[in-house]
């Protein structure tokens, strides 16, 4: 509901956008302006404008507010309807009473509304209301949506004061159906009236993709400006973040450096879920590793992951369908993108038009177009639970082995042909790479051993378009991870098979030494499959006895 | 590691074939240990030593080949030893578990001792 908003303290640098809002009657009054849309990536606080300028009008009394939420709308016509209708009846009258509890007592029937409404002299409401019932007696599903979205106009018109009508994700108004999803197209073109109307300014939120599909109605055509959401600035950010882990009795260490913020490139839904979390992790002096393992937390496990898996969910629209999104998902993060459908197909495993149905609606939820980094970790916490089968603690260690490695570590990363004697380069590197680590000789060996046999291995298994191995060398003081990557034939662990070597050797099997060898030397040794690529990851605790003094 | 590239020098000592597999021993170059070993097979050599004090490295497609190399000779009751072998590469034997179906001396010389002894 529009009353929760956050402190007005707490929302920064969105002075210039409420206070051009809050002029908006004048504006259209003088044809000077329209209805606005917010833009901006998810998180932003487009949401949370709305509620800060429904708290200020709702207060200053210069407009009437009106909030809606298509989320959480039932999209049934006729259950929207009557939603959307006693939505604004609630609220008008909460505003005209200065009593906030009016609006979110929505167990209160309309018809006990008529004394108050008719002690404030809002004849024109009641009959508002008694139309409404009228057409919902006659099941006119048409009439019942008409008179609803009229109402704000009505009220105006009628009270000669403006409505302003904030309509959150209203994209999901195309989606409004009669009885059966997909059934009555257009519908959101009933809106077009209510945005037409100079005493009715709307303010209005959504995925930009799917907005760009509503506003090609030529109906809605014209009569709307985008109002961008930018970042919060750099500063502002950590001042937010302070703010909320001061709200929450969380100080900062001195030594903190709150440069990991930058992460959240000023998104102030990642700032306060942060915060948050620092809190539910009952943290009280921040230090860096807390931050990070507050990042960690929230990307895998808390509001931030739950947000995003909630828009997963809300586009993929089955289980199965979820699954092969979030593959495709991980796939673009693993590559930067994505690329033709025939290959995708390969990858989601659902075939190529639902393949293709599925990049239709990543692109209009605008997930395709959002490059934060916060995303792309709640991605890879995502695949890594759903679809590798990792536990939450195994995958907030791997997300803040991430970080805590990208501070404190070097990385390496190179790029070999799948060609004879290319692993001897694989084996330079990582001599090279131990000696910057004063790692002693027989070590070295080993770690060459250990890569030649991982390399040899990709290249049996590749054969694939790329013919090539990744390879990516994180050193730490006290430990060396490995990455190898290489796409081609699946290479699993159960592939591995440890006979005996009486047995191996009876039996003539000469082959198959490699891994052995690998889990030999290696203190862990981790295969997985993500996409089309295997990926085996080598870590190496480093002994003090294993270091040159 | 020295990259030295792969070569496979022998000598015939009596009875017994001395072969020195030099540089990275990996499948193509295993290959040419194989063939070179095979040769002096043919020849009814049934006594080989393998003087590893020039091979720095070896992988597993190498050692696949080297058992291969003990299979052929031990379906003619011929012997092989290795000798002169770092201790890395000794470890790395040990590491499979090979090393005791190995006949492994320090040097070259205990090998054609322990041969020419006919202790087979």
């Amino acid at each position: 509901m529009p009353f929760n908003a956050i402190p007005a303290e707490d929302f920064l640098n969105r002075e210039n956008e409420l206070n051009y809002l809050k002029g908006l009657p004048a504006l259209k009054g003088k044809a000077l302006g329209g209805d606005v849309f917010l833009e901006g990536a998810r998180g932003m606080g487009k949401t949370e404008l709305l509620k800060q300028l429904y708290r200020s009008l709702f207060w200053e009394d210069q407009a009437v507010p009106f909030y809606y939420s298509f989320k959480t709308a039932n999209l049934k016509g006729a259950y929207f309807a009557k939603d959307y209708f006693t939505a604004f009846v609630r609220q008008y009258l909460a505003c005209a009473k200065k009593d906030p509890s009016l609006a979110d007592n929505a167990a209160e029937p309309l018809p006990r509304l008529m004394p108050a409404l008719s002690s404030l002299g809002l004849p024109w409401l009641i009959d508002c209301i008694e139309n409404f019932e009228e057409q919902t007696r006659k099941n006119d599903f048409y009439w019942q949506l008409v008179a609803a979205i009229a109402t704000p106009v009505v009220a105006a018109q009628k009270s000669g004061k403006p409505v302003i009508v904030m309509l959150d994700d209203f994209d999901a108004a195309s989606r409004l159906y009669e009885t059966s999803i997909g059934d009555a197209h257009g519908l959101i073109s009933l809106f077009a009236e209510s945005l037409q109307n100079r005493r009715c300014p709307h303010v209005i939120t959504g995925s930009a993709g799917a907005l760009d599909a509503i506003f090609t109605d030529h109906s809605l055509i014209g009569m709307t400006e985008r109002m961008p959401l930018g970042p919060l600035p750099e500063n502002l950010a950590i001042t937010l973040f302070k703010s909320h882990l001061a709200n929450l009795q969380i100080t900062c260490a001195s030594s903190i450096e709150l440069e990991f913020l930058d992460i959240l490139k000023g998104n102030p839904l990642y700032i306060r879920n942060i915060a948050k979390a620092a809190g539910k992790m009952q943290k009280q002096e921040l230090t860096k590793k807390d931050l990070i393992e507050s990042y960690c937390f929230e990307v895998s496990t808390g509001e931030t992951a739950f947000y995003w898996s909630s828009v997963f969910s809300r586009y993929a629209g089955t289980a199965a369908n979820r699954k092969a999104m979030v593959e495709l998902l991980m796939h673009s993060v693993e590559n930067g993108g994505l690329e033709e459908v025939a290959r995708l197909a390969l990858v989601s495993g659902v075939g190529v038009t639902e393949t293709e149905a599925m990049l239709g609606r990543l692109e209009t939820a605008g997930i395709l177009r959002n490059k934060d980094a916060v995303l792309r970790d709640v991605i890879r916490c995502c695949y890594l639970q759903e679809i590798a089968g990792r536990d939450v603690n195994d995958v907030q260690e791997k997300i803040a082995a991430k970080y805590l490695s990208e501070s404190e570590a070097s990385c390496f990363e190179l790029v070999i042909p799948m060609t004879s004697n290319a692993e001897l380069v694989v084996a330079k590197a990582v001599e090279q790479i131990g000696k910057n680590m004063n790692l002693n000789d027989e070590l070295l060996n080993y770690l060459q051993l250990a890569l030649l046999e991982v390399c040899i291995n990709a290249m049996e298994h590749g054969g694939s378009y790329e013919k090539k191995v990744f390879l990516k060398f994180i050193t730490r003081p006290d430990k060396l991870e490995i990455v190898i990557e290489n796409s081609g034939r699946q290479f699993s662990a159960d592939s591995i098979t440890h006979i005996p070597v009486e047995e191996k050797l009876q039996a003539g099997m000469k082959r198959g030494w490699g891994f052995k060898l690998v889990y030999s030397i290696m203190d862990s040794v981790k295969i997985e499959r993500i996409n089309d690529r295997t990926r085996i990851t080598l870590t190496k605790d480093i002994t003090e006895k294993e270091v040159v003094k | 590691m020295k990259s030295v590239p792969f070569s496979v020098a022998s000598r015939l000592e009596g009875d017994a074939a001395v072969i020195y597999p030099k540089g990275y021993l990996n499948n193509l170059s295993g290959e040419s240990l194989v063939i070179e070993c095979g040769n002096y097979i043919s020849q009814g050599i049934t006594k080989i030593v393998v003087n590893f004090s020039e091979t720095d490295l070896i992988n597993s497609i190498g050692i696949s080949l080297l058992l291969q190399i003990m299979e052929d000779l031990k379906n003619i009751k011929g012997t092989i030893c290795c000798t002169n072998m770092s201790k890395f590469l000794r470890d790395t034997f040990e590491m499979l578990g090979l090393i005791q179906h190995m006949r492994v001396f320090p040097v070259e010389s205990d090998a054609l001792k322990y041969l020419s002894a006919g202790k087979v």
